[in-house]
């Protein structure tokens, strides 16, 4: 981190102050530049995408699930393809009532009539690899079980492999995908492991549960690898909230709540919860913000966190210089981009959509229910150079499944947001590491 | 399940563990075990290979008993039934485990074995088959003897891998039977062709039947 011009990163003058209108131009400047010629190119885009997603289809598994880690917010696939992808939703077959009952039995020792005062046969969810049950422990006390599809874990490994040669396929010879389908690998194994999930469960319990937060409780001595029993979190998801046409206060009030819960994530510089998907967050009747899912939590090489919270506000301040080297560290150019006519048109793109991303924290506050902003990120990512091969670090699977799940549910909701306070955190975690 | 019964399935399980440490237990030394009298055992078996068999064929009476466990059992579809026929069954394999990998080929597998196991697994599928209204009328045409006797043979093969399967708490037998039932019921109820595929996959993966023959 030596040669990093670490003067740029005084408190109170990380971000700049350039204002949202100023900055909504320059981003759309170059959008319209970016959207001339492009449209014959999506045509075949398509062509190609159905045709890889008819294949995915096929084998429903694992494969889908890494598809889907890499289509949009990656970037590096077209946009048709990644459209096409998140129609599928990656799913095992329903598990049975009596096959529900087996694996109980199987993992806990004793049949669901013995363990609980009340066990719903049908599941009130489904999981990626999995299905939820509601039930009543003797106690009275509700709780949620997840109950992992049998021999899972056994297929993700050669539905892998036949994700790695699909994508092999349709992308550029040479491309360097190895290291990404490696690491959604590792992610999704871990993921099949339930007691390391009631572990994460159990340290995000400690760190976030609070008066706005309410996360899930795990109870161990009805778990196992495959079976999770955790505390029940009472609430409805985003689409139900927002059929309730809930008036603007109360979207800002779960916004906040959203956004903050986020940052603070970042201010402790440890686990982060990287799944950030609508499924995983609830509404609470009593104003909190429910969190579920610890099956995807990561922890960043510090440097590689460090880094890319710089993203934020060096591309506010629009420094060239320091962009580039940004992007250096974090392996987004392959090439310079002054002498190779290719990789500056990605570069421009880069920088362009990075300043788009930053700017909710130009001001003091920002609207992400203002559609021009919704439609700036949209025309973003879909007019991305169609690079089809991976870029940057492989971390950036996760941090942009993050940050971009974070945009996506919060211009859903239509939120209003203070930034004050997440800005702030942000000066002290960058001006700690200047 | 009334007291006579309860105490054969006793003596059958308590054999079941004797013959792992010698099998050629006498009954003496097992109703000792049991702290009985040897009489007491000759007046419901002829001799230990019978208590042997009826091992068997009392799993299949614990799996009704356990029926009655399960709330809402009639809405179960075709392959829930099957699946929890199967499940039970290996559950309580899995109970006497190194017991019926020394024996199952033997006292099941072996063709001149009059198996009351055989017959009651039979009844069993029968009452499955016959309570369900969804079947389709070309393929109800197909339920009978042959059936049954193709699905105890499936039986085998699931419980041949079963024997075989390494991986943890046995989760490959466990799919492989939900697949298997999904197909049957997909098959009766006519509608192979997507299922089809899934198990189609699995078996390459894991190809069970090819371990089963290249084993048994
Ligand atoms: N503790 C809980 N309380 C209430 N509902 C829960 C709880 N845990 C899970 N659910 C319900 O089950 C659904 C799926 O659970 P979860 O997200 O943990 O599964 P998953 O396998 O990780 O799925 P995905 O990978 O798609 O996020 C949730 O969206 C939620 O509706």
């Amino acid at each position: 981190m030596e040669t990093f011009p670490s003067t740029k990163y005084q408190r109170g003058k990380i971000f700049a102050k350039t204002g949202f209108k100023v900055g909504k131009n320059y981003a759309e400047h170059y959008l319209k530049s970016l959207a001339l010629g492009k449209k014959n190119k999506s045509e075949l885009h398509r062509k190609t995408a159905e045709d890889v997603f008819g294949e995915f289809t096929k084998l429903r598994g694992t494969a889908l699930k890494i598809a889907q880690s890499f289509s949009i917010d990656q970037g590096f696939l077209p946009t048709e393809f990644s459209e096409v992808m998140t129609k599928a939703q990656y799913k095992v077959p329903p598990i049975n009532k009596s096959l529900v009952r087996a694996i109980i039995k199987q993992e806990l020792g004793k049949f669901p009539e013995f363990l609980f005062n009340d066990f719903d046969p049908e599941a009130i969810a489904a999981a990626s690899i999995g299905q939820v049950h509601k039930a009543t422990l003797k106690n009275g006390k509700k709780i949620a079980i997840k109950i992992q599809y049998p021999g899972v874990r056994e297929t993700i490994a050669s539905d892998i492999a036949l994700a790695r040669t699909l994508f092999k396929s349709i992308l550029p010879r040479g491309s360097e995908v190895d290291p990404y389908i490696d690491e959604v690998k590792t992610t999704l194994l871990l993921e099949t492991d339930y007691i390391s999930e009631g572990e994460s469960i159990n340290r995000f319990h400690k760190r976030f549960s609070n008066e706005k937060v309410i996360t899930p409780e795990w109870i161990p001595e009805l778990s196992t690898e495959r079976v999770l029993t955790m505390s029940f979190v009472d609430g409805v998801h985003l689409d139900e909230f927002l059929t309730g046409n809930p008036a603007q206060p109360e979207k800002d009030h779960y916004g906040q709540i959203f956004w903050d819960f986020f940052h603070n994530q970042i201010k402790d510089r440890d686990e982060v919860h990287a799944d950030t998907h609508p499924g995983n967050f609830l509404f609470t009747p009593d104003g909190k913000l429910g969190v579920i899912d610890f099956g995807c939590v990561k922890k960043f090489p510090e440097d590689f966190f460090i880094n890319y919270l710089r993203l934020l506000p060096t591309h506010l301040n629009r420094d060239e210089k320091a962009i580039l080297e940004l992007y250096n560290r974090l392996e987004v150019l392959k090439d310079n981009p002054e002498t190779n006519a290719k990789e500056k048109e990605f570069y421009e793109f880069c920088k362009h959509y990075g300043f788009t991303f930053a700017m909710p924290y130009l001001d003091d506050s920002f609207d992400f229910g203002d559609n021009e902003y919704k439609d700036l990120i949209r025309n973003y990512t879909r007019n991305a150079p169609v690079t089809t091969e991976p870029r940057g670090n492989k971390h950036f699977i996760y941090t942009t499944r993050v940050h971009l799940g974070l945009y996506h549910f919060l211009m859903k909701l239509g939120a209003k947001i203070s930034t004050v306070q997440s800005k702030e955190l942000l000066e002290e975690v960058l001006t700690e590491f200047a | 399940m009334d007291k006579e019964t309860k105490l054969k399935i006793k003596i059958a399980d308590a054999s079941a563990s004797r013959y792992i440490e010698n099998n050629r237990f006498t009954i003496q030394s097992l109703a000792q075990q049991l702290d009985i009298e040897p009489s007491v055992i000759f007046g419901h078996f002829p001799n230990r290979s019978a208590i042997l068999d009826y091992f068997y064929e009392s799993r299949l009476l614990l799996f009704a008993e356990d029926l009655k466990q399960i709330k809402g059992y009639s809405d179960f579809s075709l392959s829930e039934k099957m699946s929890n026929l199967f499940y039970l069954l290996i559950d309580q394999f899995q109970q006497h485990r190194e017991f019926v990998l020394l024996t199952y080929k033997e006292r099941i597998l072996s063709p001149n074995c009059s198996s009351g196991f055989q017959k009651t697994f039979v009844r069993s599928l029968e009452e499955i088959f016959s309570a369900d209204v969804q079947i389709s009328s070309t393929a109800s045409l197909c339920k009978g003897r042959f059936l049954y006797q193709s699905i105890f043979c499936h039986f085998h093969g699931l419980i041949l891998f079963w024997m075989n399967d390494q991986s943890q708490n046995y989760v490959n037998s466990m799919a492989l039977i939900d697949k298997w039932c999904s197909l049957i019921e997909e098959i009766y109820y006519s509608k192979i062709i997507d299922r089809g595929f899934d198990f189609t996959k699995f078996l390459f993966y894991q190809s069970p039947f090819s371990k089963m023959i290249s084993k048994s």
